[in-house]
């Protein structure tokens, strides 16, 4: 399993061409696909965070990882899907109406996806209607708001009390996050978590969805 | 008391804060964007379309509120000129976004930068050639690209654009005066600048570009940096107060710990930063640090700066922490949260601004402003919590700014007066580049396509040289303003 190790360095460097290459050797010889995801990319993304989280990584050792995480995720998910094998989760990212800032959007949905879950990025300036969209066609457990600006924040609130009236509040958990965003916030428009950095989305996700 | 002694007293106080001394009073400097269409009752959409509006606007406020100095125009992206020009990054209200909503920056894909990843070496060679014959067709839905058919739409929109940016600066003039003859307020800033590093990122490769050359070609990023700091040096210096009052304004956006690490800081952002800081002191103009989201980790990097030579300005920083390690070389603004001044309550409000100056302007060197430039969200009755707090509260006794005379005083006030800049370096280290900065075509070029030129050919040269510079104000104007 030393071989397989090397997919976990590989990420925790950002080294994108040793991770894909290390996975097709893998795969080709016959490790099952989940295996390479829970015992190596997961805990990579996970050591990723801790060091993020510590002040030893900063975004662009992030941004590395989340890439060569993805390159091998890209060979693994069809395996995975053709299994039938069920990520831990489903989440919608998306920035919401009225902002199009997205690095910070673009770095929890990594960090979700180095956690097992499956993201649907609905991208930027999204609006109340969309999210509904996505809560209700692709069976989603978590909705993950993002917004840069003070003035952007209340689109959290309208996307919330639009889920509200579509009737699927209570289907899902809201997490919202980004530059302006407190705890406080986050109790007063009732989502059910605040992160305060993509680091730890992964952790906040688990928490919520219990 | 008239306007004009009105905008003295606030000149002068302004100034003793920059200088990082003791005025009357804290002077209170709002970064007022979007706000002052809220207040004057207009739209997002209104401000940034019709800038004669959002002057309108910025005037009201000024007219209303107690303030010492604000910005004549803080929605300063006028669409009209984004839209002459074409430019592809802007979210304009009304158009794309919802009209409600202030203009967006919309950073380009990873995979369509204006820039590639192996064009360094054109952007070094000459920065200014580069912006016009490969970055202006990348970001403009209408300019050509070199080789391809000039069309009708190429030509209206170069001419379109430049004049709309003449006509556009030409207002500010009158603007300023207006500030002065109606309200006696003071006009914040003069001069634009960002750093090297933070203009490859914003504009030309994106920061994930940006991210990604820093591992596989981090000398070619330097090299760029290094040539880019002439030019917007210049822009700086030529755009600045010519006076010398007040300071230039310095945009930092992402050359800060986590979006960089403190070793690419070092490596790549201070080092092609810090020369170009000190050439504005050593020529006079102090820069005012608008140190966006959080610079924490830098602090005693900019405390290496000459005293003096900066305004720092705090967002999400640490105001405190800020105080404790830059105070006693520059003086402070800001660290009041926006989401306070949004969302808060006015006693809320009130008890920050208090907590704020009773941590960081007992001495002075404190300007009272927002931590970020305030949009449409911005309440009204918590903006006049904050200027009511400040003028009840932050009222200095034994003060060095003279009320009795303070036209006197202020005419010759400015923050570099007594300043000792004979050690500086400045860019009086780098080498010089192949185009000088402030043209485009060097004249030695255009001489030689010439017939031989009688009588005076220095007033020739002049003439040509100072309408080239016209072009050369066009695109980099562009590039940093718009």
């Amino acid at each position: 399993m030393q071989e397989l190790q090397l997919l976990h360095d590989a990420i925790l460097k950002g080294d994108a061409k040793t991770a894909k290459s290390v996975t097709e050797q893998a795969l080709a010889s016959g490790v099952e696909p989940l295996k390479l995801v829970q015992d190596y990319m997961v805990p990579a993304m996970g050591e990723v965070g801790r060091r993020f989280e510590c002040n030893d990584y900063f975004v662009p050792e992030l941004l590395l990882a989340a890439r060569a995480m993805k390159g091998a995720l890209e060979l693994i998910r069809p395996l995975l899907v053709a299994s039938g094998v069920q990520p831990v989760g489903r989440v919608a990212v998306g920035t919401v109406k009225g902002d199009m800032h997205d690095i910070g959007k673009n770095l929890v949905a990594a960090m979700l996806e180095g956690g097992g879950y499956e993201v649907i990025d609905l991208g930027v300036n999204v609006s109340p209607e969309q999210f509904v969209a996505a809560v209700k066609e692709k069976n989603v457990q978590i909705v993950a708001l993002s917004a840069l600006l003070t003035t952007t924040m209340p689109s959290m609130k309208t996307t919330i009390e639009a889920l509200k009236q579509a009737g699927v509040r209570d289907k899902v958990k809201v997490l919202i996050g980004g530059a302006p965003i407190t705890k406080r916030y986050a109790d007063e428009i009732g989502a059910d978590g605040f992160g305060e950095s993509a680091a730890g989305a992964v952790a906040l996700a688990k928490q919520v969805t219990g | 008391m008239n306007t004009n002694q009105l905008y003295q007293e606030r000149l002068t106080r302004y100034l003793t804060a920059l200088r990082n001394e003791k005025p009357d009073k804290i002077p209170i400097r709002p970064f007022v964007a979007e706000f002052t269409a809220k207040y004057a009752g207009m739209t997002c959409q209104q401000v940034a379309h019709d800038y004669n509006l959002a002057f309108e606007a910025a005037v009201k406020c000024a007219r209303e509120f107690d303030w010492d100095a604000i910005v004549p125009n803080m929605v300063y992206v006028w669409t009209g000129l984004a839209q002459a020009a074409g430019l592809r990054y802007y979210g304009i209200p009304g158009i794309g976004i919802p009209h409600t909503t202030g203009f967006n920056y919309i950073e380009p894909p990873e995979d369509n930068a204006f820039m590639r990843e192996d064009e360094y070496d054109a952007l070094i060679d000459d920065p200014t050639g580069f912006l016009y014959n490969v970055w202006l067709p990348r970001v403009s839905t209408e300019v050509a690209a070199i080789g391809q058919p000039a069309t009708y739409r190429h030509n209206l929109a170069l001419v379109k654009s430049s004049m709309a940016m003449m006509v556009y600066f030409t207002a500010f003039g009158p603007q300023i005066q207006r500030l002065h003859d109606e309200c006696g307020t003071v006009s914040a800033i003069a001069g634009i600048f960002k750093a090297p590093f933070d203009i490859i990122g914003d504009k030309l490769r994106g920061y994930i570009g940006l991210t990604m050359d820093m591992v596989t070609q981090p000398d070619k990023v330097l090299k760029a940096c290094e040539a880019l700091m002439p030019h917007l040096t210049h822009v700086g210096l030529t755009t600045a107060d010519p006076a010398k009052q007040v300071p230039i304004g310095f945009w930092m956006h992402r050359g800060c710990v986590p979006f960089i690490s403190p070793k690419q800081f070092q490596s790549h952002y201070w080092p092609t930063l810090k020369p170009c800081i000190e050439e504005f002191w050593k020529r006079g103009n102090q820069t005012m640090f608008y140190a966006e989201g959080k610079w924490n980790h830098h602090l005693d990097d900019f405390a290496t700066l000459p005293e003096r030579s900066i305004l720092f300005h705090v967002d999400q920083g640490d105001i405190f922490l800020a105080h404790k390690k830059l105070h006693h070389k520059f003086a402070l603004s800001g660290g009041i949260p926006n989401v306070l001044l949004s969302y808060g309550k006015p006693d809320e409000v009130r008890a920050h601004c208090r907590k704020v100056i009773d941590g960081v302007a007992k001495e002075g060197g404190y300007i009272m402003d927002a931590s970020a430039i305030m949009q449409d969200d911005t309440s009204i009755e918590n903006l006049r919590a904050l200027t009511d707090v400040t003028r009840e509260y932050g009222v200095y006794s034994g003060s060095t700014q003279s009320s009795a005379n303070p036209a006197k005083s202020c005419g010759t006030l400015r923050p570099c007066h007594g300043a000792d800049v004979s050690k500086l370096t400045g860019l009086s280290g780098l080498a010089a580049p192949r185009i000088k900065p402030g043209i485009c075509r060097p004249w030695e070029e255009k001489a030689r396509e010439l017939p031989p030129i009688t009588g005076d050919q220095d007033l020739v040269r002049r003439v040509w040289e100072n309408v080239e510079a016209l072009g050369n104000t066009y695109i980099w104007q562009l590039l940093l303003s718009f």
